[in-house]
């Protein structure tokens, strides 16, 4: 007797202040309760607080049948309350929707019209194939409801249910079209026809084309702006497939763009001509011209005008969808466009964004670019601290919390709260949109709109500094944007000194820039490690062109920097591969002469570069540690051949440098030029003929693989053999990173499955400790085994082979420590001269396309990245083909034609197959109540025949049914006697009706399944009935 | 047509949650926080269309489809944000005209509406809504014919009983 009505537990979650959870839960537990017992009122009245409760997120799918029930109750509050619920809390899989079918039957004939209402307004909610399709009679008769008000929403629910069972329009087509064509309907009643037709004219306007007239002159009618917008979008549908409405809509349209005052209208106009080709089609002739002026300067209009952002926003929108056709008109107002991608607000902003990255020609680009650079540079960076505010919101739910502020709640809505004008820093992501969109713009179609790459190159190193500093998870661009922006930024600096050789020498200097260690707080001082990953391009494009560096002296201090070795891994991989290069350049030119304190020089350089690999020589990346490993060998052979050269005698004698820096380490880096390559240039190179892929490497595969599984002891001598061959040096194996390395080596070692890793790593680390002793203990005298604990990564045999050979050790701790000065020592022609010599106004660049085979199309790709050296970020774009939230699909909506629909009528009543369900049954309605006749007509004749006392000849010969022979045999025993017969005849008229009467029902039963065949079975009998009443005439 | 209609106040409470398509309990509540969390960080002076949230956003960047909710339109009034999310194919600014009717309707159905109306009479809310949009499409645009069918459809109730005028309705909570 204590139950709570919904106020009243409004009430208690008010002041229930901070423990709404507890509340809640009882509440929940008491409505659990109450919705079980039988006293309807209150089985409601728990339904209704569940259903407020559910708004805070606490579900109710378990009270589903509770909502059924409330559901069918008799009373309207009752019922009102149950449909309530229904529609805010059943979804698709709810199973009790199949018992609702009979009672939404029910409720839609219902006299009361606002009865009707509850089923109308649920059954778009709820609403499944099957439904559909027994919904669909009982649907129909409501479009002629004498209230206007269950029309219209007829109208719409037949909408939803032709979007999850297409065939509902073929009967309600022609139905609501007429409704339509109706002068006298109601006009909200039209309304609503027309925002239905519109919604179904963009899956397929060419079924609507003939109604263009009639809804032609309900434009021009005007009166009802709604509509008119919706006409409108309509005709911007239907236009592309017929022009002669193109010259039909522009007079109208043009005069609407004057005159009307409604905003909305004007702007849907324009939206309209825009989006309906009408200004293509119309180009050309004066009126096309003129219309396409007007607008053009309205929508300019709405951008200027004071205090209105929306208008701002949809002239942004509608800017936008012109660019495709007349990006010359757009640009003609890019003063005013610009002047949005400043706005206060981040919503214009983003449209504007997207609107210049359309419109950018090789004029405007700079000027773009610039202004959105000066947008980053001026608006702060939005602090990490500020963000955990709005992250908490998102994480936990909201939950009802009892308010405070009264006053808040009791203010009248209608008054406009007002805010703070202050613009919110830049998010991270738009910050990062804007980057994204400034590569876009400038490397559009192979850098078409680029007149200035050195501009372009500062460009890129100012926007390293502007580089977001979180990883991206943003909305504003692409999701599928995967790679940090720095990487972006890096692939296009990289683009830039592949592809534009005039400026390489200027793209050599950035990469420099990037790289000095002196400029680091410069450049990364705001951004984090993030940005970091340009310098992995940086180190690129200075060892390709090292040779042009400005300064590689100071680069390779920069390169081999301790801290260098803190870089993320792919920088670092980039970076190692650079130092040989910078290193050749600075050592092999020949005309330097060798002297004394050149080569201490070199000795030195050498020695810090050993320096700086050696440890990397254990480094957990597998990359970082072969680059490490082969190029220490490589300075170790260059400092055997510095330490054995002789050096210039004190008399003046010349030596040569050592052949090694001269020739054999620069012959490594140089030969082909890197040239860009087309992404699908490799698939275009066409395989040798004698390569047959599908022939396997190693016949006996099989066998090893089976073998190995046997084989768990490796003491066999041949197996010694075979692993000498198929295993991998154990150098990778380094003794930090023992998981990774320990799962590479046992997979070696012989497991059948690389699939089956786990099996490895559940092995006894013991009995892995022991194996890999007896393996170094076999080893111990193999020359090509390298094993990490015997120290020869950092003395290879062949190192030792070496030192044998020359005799004299270098001894890398005896060089005297002095001060690496490398400019001042060597002389100056091993540099580049200063680049920044030449400051010409325009430079003629020439840009590399990319490279692909058989001269076929060249991908112009906006950035093709297809060289990349960095081994990681580079994974294809994963293209989910998931579809949105709340998105519905409409597809077979789509595939049903209307054009039999209006038309057909009776003309394809013979085609039972293509018949609806609903529509069969009318037939046979039609033939039950024409056979019907017929009998009763039989009845007649037999009874005048009787009285006439003639025997019926024929009649019984063509029936077949058992009752009927029944009968048959009664009126043939009656035959003598006149008037007994009328009573057979009776008897027979009661058999067929109640044969009638089970006819629905076994369509009833059927009706679910849709499926030809069945359907077919109740329709036989009633023809066999027709051929018989014809064959009695 | 139009997705879904929300209106919450400015803690993100929601005070009325339509989906016009089925959607999860728990992935309608993100949605709500989601898009709470875009709309609360607006000054006033911004324009009223919304940036889709994440969970709506394509996740690929295909053309656009007709299907697909492309649009996020709201409107602020005192404490409530009106929030509507619909496909490509309604006018902007014609929803914000939909929303202001909406409104006005509950404005004139409830004298002067404020925000504890519309928590004590949520079942009329919803009755309204009912009135103009049926199965994301609009119906009716007319505040005299929305606020005619909803009357229809039984009394609407006044503000709960006690709680007649703000001053008056702080004073009552304040003691519970």
């Amino acid at each position: 007797m204590f139950e709570k009505d919904v106020l009243q537990l409004i009430r208690g979650l008010r002041a229930h202040k901070g423990e709404e959870r507890e509340y809640i839960q009882s509440s929940l537990r008491e409505c659990k309760k109450e919705i079980k017992s039988n006293d309807m009122d209150q089985k409601a009245t728990a339904l209704l607080k569940l259903v407020y409760l559910e708004m805070f997120g606490h579900d109710m799918g378990w009270a589903s049948f509770n909502v059924l029930e409330v559901m069918s109750s008799q009373k309207y509050p009752h019922k009102r309350v149950g449909y309530l619920a229904a529609v805010q809390s059943f979804r698709p899989d709810t199973e009790v929707l199949m018992l609702a079918e009979n009672l939404l039957k029910k409720d839609l004939t219902s006299p009361d019209k606002n009865l009707i209402h509850l089923p109308l307004n649920a059954i778009p909610h709820l609403i499944n194939p099957s439904m559909a399709n027994s919904l669909l009679a009982d649907l129909l008769p409501r479009l002629s409801h004498s209230h206007p008000a269950v029309r219209k929403k007829t109208i719409v629910t037949l909408y939803r249910l032709a979007v999850v069972y297409p065939e509902t329009l073929r009967p309600a087509w022609p139905k609501i079209k007429e409704r339509l064509l109706d002068e006298d309907e109601d006009p909200s009643v039209t309304a609503a026809i027309v925002n239905v037709v519109c919604e179904l004219g963009w899956r397929r306007p060419q079924d609507f084309l003939p109604l263009a007239p009639h809804l032609f002159e309900l434009l021009t009618q005007g009166g009802n702006n709604w509509m008119a917008i919706k006409i409108i979008k309509l005709f911007s549908q239907l236009a592309p497939l017929e022009p002669r409405l193109v010259r039909k809509l522009l007079p109208p349209l043009t005069s609407i763009i004057k005159t009307t005052p409604a905003m909305s209208l004007l702007y849907e106009c324009i939206n309209g001509i825009i989006q309906g080709g009408i200004m293509e089609v119309a180009a050309g002739t004066t009126e096309g011209d003129e219309v396409a002026r007007l607008c053009v300067s309205k929508l300019r209009a709405m951008l200027v005008v004071q205090g209105d952002p929306n208008l701002r926003y949809v002239a942004l929108l509608a800017f936008g969808k012109i660019t495709a056709s007349h990006a010359d008109l757009v640009a003609d107002h890019q003063d005013v466009i610009l002047e949005c991608i400043d706005d206060a607000d981040i919503s214009i902003r983003t449209r504007a964004l997207d609107l210049v990255v359309n419109m950018v020609n090789s004029n405007n680009l700079q000027l773009v670019v610039e202004r959105l650079l000066k947008q980053l540079k001026t608006a702060g960076k939005q602090s990490p601290v500020n963000e955990p505010e709005n992250s908490r919101t998102f994480h936990e739910g909201v939950i009802p919390m009892a308010d405070d502020d009264d006053e808040g709640t009791a203010t009248p809505v209608k008054n406009k709260d007002q805010k703070s004008n202050q613009p919110p820093p830049l998010p991270e992501d738009y910050r990062q949109s804007v980057i994204e969109r400034i590569l876009e713009m400038c490397s559009k179609e192979n850098y078409v709109n680029m007149d200035d790459f050195e501009w372009y190159i500062t460009v890129l190193v100012e926007l390293v500094k502007q580089c977001p500093s979180s990883s991206p998870s943003g909305t504003f661009g692409s999701a599928a944007w995967k790679k940090s922006m720095a990487d972006a930024i890096g692939d296009e600096l990289r683009n830039v000194a592949v592809r534009v050789k005039g400026v390489r020498p200027e793209a050599a200097a950035a990469a420099q820039s990037l790289l000095l260690l002196d400029n680091r707080e410069e450049h990364f001082a705001q951004a984090t490690e993030n940005a970091q990953n340009v310098l992995s391009a940086a180190a690129f494009i200075a060892g390709e062109y090292a040779a042009v560096l400005p300064d590689a002296g100071a680069v390779m201090a920069s390169l081999v920097h301790t801290t260098t070795t803190q870089l993320p891994t792919h920088a670092l991989a980039s970076y190692i591969q650079a130092i040989p290069k910078v290193f050749a350049a600075l050592t092999s030119n020949e005309q330097v002469p060798w002297t004394d304190s050149r080569k201490s020089e070199v000795v030195l350089l050498i020695a810090r570069i050993t320096h700086f690999l050696e440890p990397l020589n254990l480094h957990p990346s597998l990359e970082i540690q072969e680059r490490a490993v082969e190029y220490l060998d490589l300075m170790r052979l260059a400092s055997e051949a510095v330490s054995a050269q002789q050096v210039d005698s004190e008399n003046g004698g010349y030596a040569e440098p050592p052949l090694l820096l001269t020739q054999a380490i620069p012959s490594l880096f140089t030969g082909m030029d890197l040239n860009p390559v087309a992404p699908d240039a490799v698939r275009k190179v066409a395989a040798p003929e004698s390569l047959d892929l599908n022939a396997p490497i190693n016949s006996s595969l099989e066998m090893i693989l089976q073998q190995a599984e046997y084989d768990t002891e490796y003491d066999s001598g041949e197996d010694e053999v075979r692993r000498f061959y198929y295993e991998k040096p154990s150098m990778v194996k380094t003794s930090y990173v023992k998981p990774a390395s320990e799962l590479l080596e046992d997979r070696d070692s012989g497991s059948a499955s690389y699939q089956d890793t786990d099996r490895d790593s559940l092995l006894d680390p013991e009995a892995l400790e022991r194996k890999r002793a007896e393996r170094r203990e076999r080893y111990r005298d193999d020359p090509f085994y390298i094993d990490s604990e015997r120290n020869s990564g950092t003395s290879t045999p062949m190192h030792n082979i070496l030192r044998s050979a020359n005799g004299s050790d270098l001894d890398v701790d005896a060089i005297p420590v002095m001060e690496l000065k490398l400019d001042s020592g060597s002389g100056d022609s091993s540099r580049a001269p200063k680049p920044k010599a030449h400051k010409k106004p325009k430079r003629h660049f020439e840009i590399t396309s990319d490279e692909t085979i058989d001269g076929g199309e060249p991908t112009s790709s906006s950035a093709p990245i297809s060289y990349s050296s960095s081994p990681s970020g580079r994974g294809g774009i994963t293209q989910r083909g998931k579809k949105s939230l709340l998105e519905f699909n409409s597809a077979g909506l789509s595939a049903l034609s209307l054009e039999d629909g209006p038309s057909a009528g009776s003309s394809s009543r013979g085609n039972a197959g293509s018949k609806l369900d609903f529509e069969r049954r009318i037939q046979e309605e039609e033939e039950l109540a024409k056979a019907m006749k017929e009998v009763e007509r039989l009845r007649l004749e037999m009874q005048r025949q009787a009285e006439r006392v003639e025997e019926p000849t024929e009649e019984g010969t063509v029936v077949k049914r058992k009752g009927r022979k029944k009968v048959r045999s009664g009126i043939a025993a009656d035959e003598g006697q006149s008037l007994g017969g009328d009573d057979g005849i009776k008897k027979k008229k009661k058999k067929k009706k109640v044969k009638e009467s089970e006819a629905p029902a076994a369509e009833a039963s059927a009706k679910g399944e849709q499926e030809q065949e069945k359907e077919e079975a109740p329709v036989k009998p009633k023809k066999k009935k027709k051929r018989q009443v014809t064959f009695d005439e | 047509m139009i997705n879904a209609v929300l209106v919450f106040n400015n803690n993100g409470q929601p005070r009325l949650t339509k989906f016009y398509t089925q959607l999860d309990t728990a992935v309608q509540q993100r949605l709500i926080s989601e898009i709470f969390t875009l709309v609360s960080a607006r000054p006033s002076s911004s324009c009223n269309f919304l940036p889709l949230p994440p969970l709506l956003a394509p996740s690929n960047p295909q053309p656009e489809s007709n299907d697909a909710p492309s649009l996020v339109t709201y409107r602020h009034y005192a404490t409530l944000y009106f929030i509507v999310i619909s496909t490509s194919t309604e006018s902007p600014l014609a929803l914000l005209d939909l929303i202001h009717v909406f409104v006005e309707s509950l404005d004139y159905l409830f004298e002067d509406v404020c925000e504890l109306d519309l928590i004590f009479n949520f079942e009329t809310l919803h009755a309204v809504l009912g009135e103009m949009i049926v199965g994301g499409v609009v119906v009716e645009t007319g505040r005299e014919k929305v606020v005619e069918g909803v009357r229809a459809q039984g009394k609407v109730a006044k503000r709960p009983v006690n709680s007649s005028r703000p001053g008056i309705g702080a004073g009552m909570w304040a003691g519970r």
